[in-house]
């Protein structure tokens, strides 16, 4: 029954009722003396035993507190220090001074743990050194993801996502927010991906993959969910190892509106041409021919004719001229091409040569970026440099990229002198290894609208040119962008999540997603005209801060925002001018969080600022909370000290002060913290969200009631 | 210099024959002496014997296409004098940064009209009447 009291609380009971005792024990043994006397004491009695019950309850609460003091707390004090040891900061200290009255204890408790940190130091190196390699699998794999040129994205058989690389992140950008553990159907229409999951399913259960030409895979074409970009990709189905039952699928796409709009261009030129060049030259012939079979047509008749075919004439090479420059507006051609860098291509073709008897290939020069068919144009290559070798016996070639103008080049130099072109036309006219079946060297450079020729470089040198086509986008010279190099792209431990759980409360802490979050504001009072400026979130899946999947808006509060509070969080006047309204960034938000737990310390300020919100925002929050300075208190209430960067310290969470009091940096400080939290919370025997929230409340209820007082 | 008779000589060398013929009478009109080549083997043959100031070559030229022309022509130094000019359908920039690579002086683009032709020629060789200071 007295589980539910904390230690120190049971201490106290124990001596309140020993000090209710006294004076009933006293009480009674006088009762009894009295009435075995002749005279009447009764007054001397009452006096004497009142006065010893007084002194002996004033024992009994003086030795209380010293216990209290000495025993109840230090217990309490070297217990949570142990369980945040074990659970949530390796490197806390045990403060064995709290305990310099229980004896051995407190130096046995130190030792045990000084133990325990070095054998976690050492468990830690073994799994460290077992890991490595573990880890540099992972680091390859998502260097392999991170550069794919297409877009990959791996769901669950409930079509949430369990991977994603930076291509898939960047062709749904804008869209909304692609996110681990969220359903895909946030980014992109969910009717292809149901009726192919679908067909793929049966063709599984069939078994008629077995001999289908694409096994387990469909291609598929798809919207995202605002109908802006057209995707075209392929379906993989994953299965388990005994192939019986589907677990999920990948999706591997690419962004197709761009090609589809260049076919609808393309369509329309020849269309417009088809059309439009049957009127000029129509009446081009019909003249010509009356021109010609009329020889005795008076002079100024003919002359009249011949002036229209003449402007016929100079009509057709106008529409020729027009419809040239929309068809070079169309950059590239439908072959399959991507923006490569040069460097990529050269050292890739330079390798071929390591183990060759003769010749040799050095990469040299700036690299610049390109579009091209990498490796048809690898093969080209090659296939040129064989042809120069064996025509002027050149064995030592140097390869470079060269820009002139917008002019990119792809360039074979070596010392000699230039081919001719009707060599360099034969070689071209060879078939070369294409990958895709026979194709000469003309048809790689149709694809890419480009040619080749050799000129001189100096006069020792020659080179063969290979005009390249510009990249679609503009390309630094080292990879890098808005986002970060190392997302956190993937979470397979998703792909074990139970099925759907109606109750969240029913679900472990752990298995929860949760979006964590804080706002920066005007000031302290909603209520009093006081605005958010800032707001940001960021989401826990399976236990990991996704510090990638973040959200981050400045808003426009619509007045002015205190110098004083610019000093807390360095957001400024100018910093919030233009940034958008509250209207629009809350249902953004909203859109962010979807169904995951809310997360934040001292939950109950930022979602009043955002409740006095609904009614203008059409916004509501009806998603369960945590409050981090409740659970704080939970696991450690053994002090009062539950501001972030107190709770931050003791988990041995640092928070770069440049971060601090922003609202994305708040929001990461909270969610590590919180992640550590949920190994105390379980120690403490709070496993699911129902209980930490009940612990809460009961917390919130006490809290209520020393108000009160 | 072409001939004794005063005028430019310019070769044309294009598969076209009504092309060939109608540009060699224009010219003719325009003051310049004109000889045509129907591919570019009778082309390097010609302009061997009787080097022109200016030979306007279409690319596509059959049995020895325009840019052998150019390279031919630019390797003897004998023939250092001859302009070539070369004709290219619109949108071919490559080709035309080809030719000009392989020894093309200037290009006109196809289809171009009868002024514009004129023009370029007399850029690249003068009026067809040479004037005697």
């Amino acid at each position: 029954m007295l589980d539910k009291y904390s230690l120190r609380v049971r201490f106290a009971l124990f001596f309140a009722l020993i000090a209710v005792a006294v004076p009933v024990v006293i009480t009674v043994a006088l009762t009894l003396a009295a009435q075995r006397m002749d005279d009447n004491p009764v007054s001397q009695l009452v006096l004497f035993g009142g006065l010893a019950s007084f002194a002996l309850i004033g024992i009994v609460a003086w030795v209380a507190q010293l216990f209290d003091t000495h025993v109840a707390r230090p217990i309490v004090t070297v217990s949570r220090d142990l369980q945040t040891l074990m659970h949530a900061n390796p490197e806390h200290t045990v403060d064995t001074d709290e305990a310099r009255y229980l004896g051995v204890l407190g130096p046995t408790v130190r030792e045990a743990s000084e133990t325990m940190k070095r054998l976690r130091s050492d468990i830690g190196k073994e799994v460290e050194a077992a890991t490595k390699s573990l880890d540099e699998e992972r680091v390859r794999l998502e260097t392999v993801l991170r550069d794919l040129n297409e877009g990959v994205i791996v769901c669950d058989l409930d079509h949430r996502v369990l991977l994603y690389n930076r291509r898939a992140l960047q062709a749904l950008a804008g869209v909304g927010d692609l996110g681990l553990g969220r359903e895909i159907f946030s980014v992109v229409n969910r009717t292809p991906f149901r009726n192919t999951l679908e067909r793929l399913s049966n063709r599984l259960s069939s078994g008629r993959y077995k001999n289908h030409p694409d096994h387990l895979m469909a291609p598929l074409v798809f919207a995202t969910r605002l109908g802006k970009t057209i995707l075209q990709g392929k379906m993989s189905l994953i299965i388990d190892e005994a192939e019986e039952s589907p677990q999920g699928y990948v999706l591997t796409f690419s962004d197709a509106t761009e090609q589809i709009s260049k076919l609808a261009t393309r369509d329309k030129l020849l269309r417009e041409a088809l059309e439009g060049f049957c009127g000029p030259v129509a009446s081009i012939r019909a003249t010509a021919d009356l021109l010609v079979q009329s020889p005795d047509m008076p002079v100024e008749v003919r002359r009249g004719f011949e002036a229209a075919l003449s402007q016929d004439a100079a009509d057709l090479t106008d529409r020729i001229v027009k419809m040239t420059d929309d068809y070079r507006s169309i950059k590239t051609s439908l072959w399959p091409m991507s923006d490569v860098n040069s460097a990529n291509v050269l050292s890739c073709l330079s390798q071929r040569y390591r183990d060759h008897p003769v010749l040799r290939c050095d990469v040299s020069g700036e690299p610049c970026w390109m579009h091209c068919d990498s490796s048809a144009i690898i093969e080209l290559m090659d296939h040129l440099i064989r042809g120069v070798l064996g025509y002027t016996g050149a064995q030592t070639f140097t390869l470079q990229a060269a820009m002139t103008g917008n002019r990119r080049y792809l360039e074979i130099v070596w010392k000699g002198t230039p081919i001719p072109a009707s060599e360099i036309d034969s070689w071209l006219s060879e078939e070369i290894e294409s990958g895709v079946g026979a194709m000469t060297g003309y048809d790689v450079l149709d694809h890419h609208r480009s040619d080749a020729w050799s000129e001189p470089v100096d006069e020792t040198h020659a080179r063969l040119r290979l005009p390249m086509p510009e990249p679609d986008t503009e390309h630094s010279q080292h990879v890098s962008g808005a986002l970060p190099i190392r997302l956190e792209f993937y979470d397979f431990g998703l792909l074990q999540r139970q099925e759907a759980v109606g109750d969240l409360g029913a679900r472990r802490l752990r298995d929860l997603t949760y979006v964590v979050f804080d706002t920066e504001t005007t000031g302290l009072e909603p209520s009093n005209g006081d605005e958010m400026i800032s707001i940001a979130g960021v989401r826990i899946v399976n236990g990991r801060v996704l510090t990638g999947e973040y959200f981050d808006r400045l808003i426009d509060p619509g007045r002015p925002v205190p110098a004083r509070s610019t000093q807390v969080h360095g957001i400024s006047n100018e910093m919030v001018a233009g940034q958008p309204p509250v209207h629009e960034v809350l249902p953004r938000f909203r859109d962010y969080v979807g169904d995951s737990i809310l997360v934040a310390h001292n939950a109950a300020f930022d979602l009043r600022f955002i409740e006095l919100k609904e009614k203008e925002t059409g916004v509501r929050f009806d998603n369960p909370v945590l409050d981090t300075v409740l659970l704080s208190a939970i696991v450690h209430d053994h002090t009062d000290q539950h501001t972030l960067d107190a709770v931050a310290e003791r988990f041995n969470i640092e928070i770069p002060e440049e971060k601090r009091h922003t609202a994305l940096g708040d929001s990461i400080a909270t969610a590590l913290v919180f992640v550590k939290m949920i190994d105390l919370l379980e120690a403490n025997g709070i496993h699911t969200l129902a209980e930490a929230q009940e612990a809460s409340e009961k917390l919130v209820q006490i809290r209520r009631r020393q108000a009160a007082y | 210099m072409g001939d004794s008779d005063n005028k430019r000589f310019v070769l044309v060398v294009d598969d076209e024959l009504n092309l060939r013929k109608a540009m060699q009478y224009i010219l003719e009109h325009q003051g310049y002496r004109v000889d045509s080549a129907s591919d570019g083997n009778e082309a390097l043959v010609k302009i061997k014997q009787n080097p022109p100031d200016l030979v306007l070559l279409d690319l596509q030229a059959p049995t020895c296409s325009g840019y052998d022309v150019c390279q031919s022509v630019r390797a003897d130094q004998a023939l250092n004098r001859v302009k070539i000019l070369i004709f290219s359908a619109l949108g071919k920039d490559i080709a035309v940064e080809k030719a000009m690579a392989l020894g093309a002086d200037g290009y006109v683009l196809k289809p171009f009209c009868t002024a514009d032709l004129i023009d370029t020629v007399g850029k690249y060789c003068g009026q067809g009447e040479i004037q005697n200071a």
